[in-house]
């Protein structure tokens, strides 16, 4: 193991007698020594419930509760910790907010973009609103000139970062868009956060969106950012922990962050990330774009000297993730193929079937990256491509 | 309870590396008839399957015959191998039959309702229609 592999134990096993190549983080990431000894550590020294308690072990698992969302809230460039809630995930994250924000949604429309995940798709169309996609041309760069804001439309909900492509959407020149029109905006970073500098200041988004589990912290946790102008929001959820007086009659809610966290959260989720965050830092997140940035354009560039491959999207900025298909060959028996020669891709339409609808396709064949990944790991995904075309011949 | 057909394939599939079995499923696809283009409709379809398939099924002298195709030649030499076992038998008999060749050659794994060859909603299926064939003979 070289680089940063090193600090990741899962990396250092054979599968298939092969030595394993992980391009699945799109997925989800592989998890450092330090997150997996904290949470262990965690379990082993300070979990208790949090909040409340009077105890000792409350109080240190309610310190550390809260130095988390302080390390988060900082990452991100919030105004204040209270501006972070803890959720189980993106996806979650994205539906509190449809919730909360169901009665001015209902019969109105959220622009999206043609490349959302479904999770920033259905969670709109559940709360009665119709998701209307901004135009973009046939590499999937959007046409910010041409958008369409009209009085329907009561949020903008885009990706940072398609899940698909790996196309960096320009979000700031979006949320400047939307405030001539004072609409809200929803940013889902689930496939930036981990490669990308966040500053929500600096972008002026209201809302942002983000997994642990693909910033190589625990899965089932995750954070919502809601901008302290929406401090009053209904609550999606209700329950103990967000309430500040209950009666029968009337219920009044904490102040956030607390008034959208009901019932225990996922505390040592929580502390994980926290704990991912520490490790980024360590390593320096410009250390961390630069050298994931260099693995991707060197897999970009290979894959494109491929005749017989369709590599799908080409916009001005692109990290994380590459979606391909090879000429006459299913994306599914490529897949089946590249795992026995050690190389874990994804393949499918990736939760995003309208960009697969726009491209008349099936579905792809998706290598996605992470800090831990090397050139050497491309060359193992050419490999594979290689020997997929091989078996067809 | 053995099969002579089941049995042959698992030695067919003996000893062998993973690329290997692939190689030999990619090689029994490509020696199946494919399916015309107008039998591919929805209705044919099998959903739950990363790749697509299709089922028709037909009778001859009481016997029970499956068409299967698949748009990915993996999934596609599986039903090749499928329809070696069940074809040309009578319908009770697919309605009951163990197709234990399928864990015997590696290919367990593909058979969890979440694997996305989907390859357990196509067994259901051709269960089904071979027990509702099995009735319509008992009527």
């Amino acid at each position: 193991m070289t680089g940063f592999a090193k600090d990741f134990p899962i990396l250092e096993q054979k599968v298939y007698g092969k030595q394993l190549v992980y391009l699945d983080n799109a997925a989800t990431t592989q998890k450092p020594n330090s997150v997996i000894d904290t949470i262990s550590d965690f379990y082993r020294t300070d979990y208790s419930n949090i909040h409340r308690g009077v105890h000792y072990l409350s109080e240190r698992s309610s310190e550390r509760y809260e130095e988390a969302r302080k390390k988060i809230s900082d990452f991100i460039g919030a105004r204040n910790p209270g501006e972070v809630t803890f959720t189980a995930g993106t996806t979650d994250s994205i539906n509190q907010v449809a919730r909360s924000l169901e009665p001015s949604l209902k019969g109105n429309e959220v622009l999206v973009t043609g490349v959302e995940h479904h999770s920033n798709i259905v969670p709109w169309q559940m709360a009665g609103a119709k998701p209307r996609a901004i135009e973009m041309d046939e590499d999937c760069n959007l046409l910010l000139d041409s958008i369409d804001i009209t009085k329907k439309t009561k949020l903008i909900a885009i990706s940072h970062v398609s899940n698909v492509l790996g196309s960096v959407n320009d979000i700031k020149k979006i949320t400047e868009i939307a405030k001539d029109h004072d609409v809200p905006v929803l940013v889902d970073a689930a496939q930036s956060i981990q490669h990308l500098p966040l500053d929500v200041k600096d972008i002026g988004c209201d809302f942002l969106a983000a997994s642990g589990h693909k910033m190589y912290a625990s899965t089932g946790v995750g954070v919502l950012y809601t901008s302290d102008r929406f401090s009053d929001l209904m609550p999606a959820k209700g329950g103990g922990g967000m309430v500040d007086k209950v009666s029968l009659e009337k219920t009044t809610y904490q102040e956030p962050p607390l008034r959208y966290e009901a019932g225990t959260p996922h505390i040592a989720g929580a502390i994980s990330m926290g704990a991912a965050i520490d490790y980024m830092q360590k390593i320096g997140l410009d250390k961390i774009e630069k050298h994931e940035s260099d693995v991707y354009s060197y897999a970009r560039d290979r894959l494109l000297e491929m005749d017989n491959v369709t590599v799908y999207g080409n916009t001005d900025r692109m990290c994380g993730s590459i979606s391909f298909n090879m000429d006459q060959i299913h994306h599914y028996d490529a897949g089946l193929i590249m795992d026995k020669m050690g190389v874990a891709v994804r393949t499918g339409h990736h939760c995003a079937q309208p960009l697969m609808k726009s491209f008349a396709i099936e579905g792809t064949v998706r290598a996605s990256f992470a800090l831990y990944n090397t050139k050497e790991d491309v060359d193992r995904l050419i490999e594979g491509i290689e020997k997929v075309e091989m078996m067809y011949t | 309870m053995t099969d002579a057909i089941q049995d042959e394939i698992i030695r067919e599939f003996d000893g062998l590396e993973w690329l290997d079995k692939y190689g030999l499923l990619i090689a029994s696809a490509k020696k199946l008839e494919p399916m015309d283009e107008d039998s591919r409709t929805d209705e044919n379809s099998i959903s739950g399957c990363q790749s697509k398939v299709w089922i028709q099924s037909y009778k001859r002298d009481g016997k029970l015959n499956f068409n299967l195709d698949s748009d990915a030649m993996i999934t596609k030499g599986i039903m090749a191998l499928l329809l070696r076992v069940v074809n040309n038998r009578y319908p009770q008999e697919i309605a009951n039959i163990n197709l234990y060749f399928i864990e015997e050659i590696g290919l367990k794994s593909n058979l969890s309702p979440a694997r996305s060859n989907g390859l357990e909603s196509i067994i259901k299926r051709i269960k089904e229609i071979a027990k509702n064939e099995a009735l319509k003979d008992n009527v």
